[in-house]
């Protein structure tokens, strides 16, 4: 029992994050109906300006987060005034394929900027660790997890009880039917780019502490895809639980089956669960089932 | 678009790729340079035709299951690992003719492939995509972990030979390649104007109503991935036996996203776009090496070896600027160029 939880504990914390990823794509998906890509890369951003600002700046912890969140809604709104909105109408296949362009655009950006080093600033905001159950948790990833939870309830609230909120939930129910109703669906389409840039910071400034930044660190967008494809696209409460489950998962069977493969199964189990699911259940633990007619 | 005045008055004069003698004498001249090439051209050219009739062969897989079947598929530097994987076990270890292996290679290859469009009975667009990124990383873990081979270190399998003769060069294996190349371009160029390749296009179109007209759907789907497989087999083969090393750090998801990029750029649902696409893309490269150091002597901040993440930005910042103002890709500027010169002086 002790052995699992030292590994599902661990496990929890970084699927918060995951979850929060797919949290940015979902939203982005329920509005636009496009699938982002290019979600790994605001994330990674969203880590570095923050490490900008903490660790080249010299700024304090409050301050930096502003900064990160500020530059990351900045290039998610120049993402999607510059480069989806001369797509809409096109096919949603195209828009697919723009942003694994824009990944593509701002990854050798990203890694211009690192030259191959690895950035890090997870011993400047050590601020120790405890045991529960005796499995030590760090105090950072125990209040990154709180921030996980406290987003994900803003974006519940945010979705419930504001105007721009029901908006959104309009524009992702029928693009024409809300914009007669008075609702400026490119105003919604810009406003859920920044608000999921912000959460992919958000995201961003967690598992960097993790993992620091490094040139893998994008591919954690993938990770979100398909934390989002099980948790149903559509779906914010499946992108939570979704995500949870990955992150207990991967730990879980690298823990105990690496010994007996020979290591890195944590990279592929996540591989290997998108597979199943989409042949078993292509839409996700939530998502909404969508019947096509010709 | 051809002039007025232009009849075909034969089924064989429609059905032609070469409608007239000016054509038949522009292809025979290119094939003849073609093939005289090594006798006068530099090493660094030669590589270069290498390395680019590879990659042709790839993304014409990749046309066909994605530009003209419409599935869009992120494994084709996994299935090309796969026939380079294949077809270096078959010669190194099994002691087999390398003009055996190429081909077991391709069907191996294929037959997986058959796996990768297993899924795409119930999906789909854009979950196919990730359900192709599955399968690659899973392909791609499994091969250094098993012990056939070669685990992490990789396989060093042995140059291709005929008698006596051993294809060990550039220069002597660039035959085999540019060869094997051509004939894979027919090849492709002939299928899409077949039933199976029309079908591929009504799938691509509307997959429902394809069904409804009686293509048979799943069929077609796992046809097309069986096609596309069988290429970036034969591909991965050719690369094994011309670097003579495969290692797994040569087939990763970066260059798979970059044959969907030259797909793109080339334009989908056309056989010359394979070449331009691939040729454009490869051109472009060249030029950032070129211009990377000189960038990097005027900005010393940039770094000192910038040349890789710039080409990887550029080559994103050109896939966007294709997607916005020309999404059909240069074969649709090849297009109105042809129709132009042929209708001059007149507008239509």
């Amino acid at each position: 029992m002790k052995e699992f939880l030292q590994l599902a504990i661990p496990g929890l914390m970084i699927g918060g994050l995951y979850s929060l990823v797919a949290a940015g794509i979902v939203l982005v998906y329920k509005s636009t109906r496009v699938v982002s890509l290019a979600h790994g890369q605001l994330l990674a951003f969203g880590g570095l300006f923050f490490w900008v600002g903490l660790v080249v700046l010299h700024l304090p912890l409050p301050v930096s987060i502003l900064l990160a969140l500020i530059c990351s809604t900045l290039m998610g709104w120049l993402v999607e005034r510059l480069t989806l909105r001369p797509l809409i109408g096109q096919p949603l296949i195209s828009a697919f394929l723009m942003t694994f362009a824009i990944f593509m655009a701002l990854d050798g950006v990203f890694q211009l900027i690192l030259k191959g080093e690895s950035k890090t600033y997870a011993t400047l905001l050590s601020l120790g660790e405890f045991e529960m159950m005796s499995v030590p948790i760090r105090v950072v990833q125990l209040i990154s997890f709180g921030v996980v939870l406290f987003v994900f309830l803003f974006l519940a609230l945010f979705f419930r009880f504001t105007k721009t909120g029901l908006g959104m939930r309009a524009t992702a129910e029928d693009h024409q039917l809300s914009q007669s109703t008075g609702i400026n669906v490119r105003t919604i389409f810009s406003l859920i780019w920044i608000i999921s840039a912000a959460v992919a910071s958000v995201a961003g400034m967690g598992t960097a502490y993790v993992m620091d930044i490094h040139f893998p660190l994008p591919y954690i967008g993938i990770k979100g895809l398909i934390v989002a494809l099980f948790g149903g696209l559509d779906s914010l409460p499946g992108a939570l639980l979704a995500g949870l489950i990955l992150g207990v998962l991967e730990n879980v069977f690298a823990g105990y089956l690496d010994p007996l493969v020979g290591g890195g199964l944590k990279d592929v189990a996540a591989y290997v669960l998108l597979l199943i699911i989409l042949l078993i259940k292509p839409y996700g633990l939530f998502g909404l089932k969508r019947i096509e007619r010709v | 678009m051809r002039p007025c005045g232009t009849f075909d008055e034969r089924y064989g004069q429609d059905m032609a790729i070469f409608r007239i003698k000016r054509h038949w004498g522009l292809l025979i001249g290119a094939l003849v340079l073609l093939y005289i090439f090594p006798l006068f051209g530099s090493y660094y050219f030669i590589s270069l035709i290498n390395h680019l009739s590879i990659t042709i062969i790839i993304v014409l897989g990749l046309q066909l299951v994605s530009g003209y079947c419409g599935q869009i598929s992120f494994g084709q530097a996994a299935f090309m690992a796969i026939g380079a994987y294949t077809s270096a076990i078959l010669t190194g270890k099994a002691g087999l003719s390398f003009f055996i292996a190429l081909p077991i290679s391709g069907i191996v290859a294929g037959l997986i492939g058959l796996g990768g469009g297993a899924p795409s009975l119930r999906i789909k667009g854009f979950y196919l995509a990730m359900a192709t990124i599955a399968i690659h990383f899973v392909v791609m873990w499994l091969i250094p972990h098993l012990e056939i081979t070669g685990k992490t270190q990789g396989l060093h399998p042995p140059a291709p030979q005929i008698g006596s003769f051993v294809f060990d060069s550039d220069e002597r294996i660039y035959y085999i390649i540019i060869t094997v190349m051509l004939l894979m371009a027919y090849g492709a160029r002939n299928m899409v104007r077949t039933r199976i390749g029309r079908a591929f296009v009504a799938i691509r179109d509307n997959d429902l109503a394809a069904e409804v007209m009686g293509i048979e759907l799943y069929r077609y789907k796992l046809l097309a991935f069986f096609i596309s497989c069988f290429y970036a087999g034969i591909a991965g083969s050719l690369w094994a036996h011309w670097i003579q090393v495969v290692h797994p750090e040569q087939f990763t998801l970066l260059h798979a996203l970059n044959y969907i990029g030259m797909l793109i750029i080339g334009g989908g649902g056309s056989i010359p776009g394979v070449f331009f696409g691939v040729i454009f893309l490869r051109l472009l490269e060249e030029g950032v090496m070129f211009a990377a150091p000189l960038l990097a002597a005027v900005f010393p901040w940039i770094g000192i070896h910038p040349a890789a993440s710039m080409s990887v930005s550029v080559f994103g910042i050109v896939l966007i600027i294709f997607l916005i103002f020309e999404p059909r890709g240069l074969a649709h500027r090849w297009e109105i160029f042809k129709s132009s010169y042929r209708l001059y002086p007149f507008s239509h």
